[in-house]
């Protein structure tokens, strides 16, 4: 049972990859510090309470049509695909290399003085509200195995759920596209002198 | 024939030589952890399931069935837990290591992130100690 329902997940990823989507497995860490370093002009203060309520309130609109989010939105950012067991925190184990691929790039001089929101993401299957708990608990269990086992500061992590909230714009809201993490770069985190 | 035993010859030498001076590369995590899932999968679905990964569950879980892990996943914890270990160790004393092939070389540059482009682009003018910090903390 077990392995059939891992399998469907891979199927799904499978099916993400060939439809144009950054797959795990494509990532490396090389541009994810490239995609997350462009920071140019300060970015704005944030408020995760807000950044949460603003989604849950704005129904399923995307991103750009809310202020605060359309705020962050603009900031350096970068999509990946993290494959949980159903209905679960755990994160699988052929998602381990991309968590490994994305400590490597917050570790790296160009990344290191930044902060960076995590931001977990569900489809519009199944119920709402369960939806959001989970995908705030998975967004938190991605900051946890971060900080913990991939050695990144925890100051620097910001996590966030919203649920079936903030579908990305033109696609079906119900599409397993939508199942996703956000990794936002959120400015600097301290001046090193 | 003569060719052959020249070649086998060569290989050896360049086996010994490999492993007698180059220092081994540190692991990226995402090798690491890419070796581990490999290595211990298995053993992790087995003993440890339903555990996430994260505040070091997975590693004590195998601690504590360390009688039931198998030997290929010993093996590659140990070496993998190494291998990370070195290049944080890497990674924290680079600034320090670096300091004066930073002010020598790169004075002026503003940027962690530009001053170690400059570090690495003039690999030949910085110390020995500095580009070897550099490699093991995987940045080149």
């Amino acid at each position: 049972m077990k392995r059939l329902i891992s399998k469907a997940i891979l199927v799904l990823a499978t099916g993400v990859l060939f439809s144009g989507f950054a797959s795990a497995q494509e990532v490396s860490q090389e541009r994810i510090v490239k995609g997350l370093g462009k920071l140019r002009a300060a970015a704005p203060a944030i408020d995760l309470e807000i950044l949460r309520q603003e989604a849950i309130n704005g129904g399923n609109q995307p991103m750009s049509a809310l202020p605060n989010w359309k705020r962050i939105g603009k900031l350096p950012q970068m999509v990946v695909e993290i494959d949980f067991e159903n209905d679960s925190v755990a994160i699988q184990p052929n998602s381990y290399r991309t968590l490994g691929l994305i400590a490597d790039a917050l570790h790296h001089p160009n990344l290191w003085d930044y902060k960076f929101l995590v931001v977990g993401h569900a489809s519009a299957t199944g119920d709402e509200k369960h939806n959001l708990d989970l995908s705030e608990q998975r967004a938190a269990a991605i900051k946890e195995a971060l900080s913990t086992t991939f050695a990144v500061d925890p100051a620097r992590l910001y996590a966030v759920g919203v649920g079936e909230h903030l579908p990305i714009e033109g696609t079906d809201v119900k599409g397993s596209n939508n199942r996703r993490v956000q990794l936002i770069n959120l400015g600097v985190f301290k001046i090193k002198s | 024939m003569f060719k052959r035993g020249i070649l086998t010859a060569a290989l050896t030498l360049a086996t010994l030589t490999f492993a007698g001076n180059a220092p081994a590369q540190t692991l990226s995590y995402a090798d690491a952890v890419t070796k581990l899932a490999a290595d211990c999968g298995t053993d992790i679905q087995k003993l440890c399931k339903g555990l996430n990964l994260g505040s070091g569950r997975i590693a004590d879980c195998l601690q504590q069935n360390a009688a039931k892990v198998s030997p290929t996943c010993k093996g590659s914890l140990t070496s993998v837990f190494q291998s990370i270990t070195q290049r944080e160790h890497a990674q924290t004393a680079y600034e320090r290591v670096c300091q004066r092939d930073m002010s020598k070389s790169c004075s002026g540059i503003k940027g962690d992130g530009f001053v170690l482009a400059c570090l690495v682009k003039k690999e030949k003018r910085v110390s020995k100690e500095c580009n070897q910090v550099i490699t093991d903390a995987g940045w080149r």
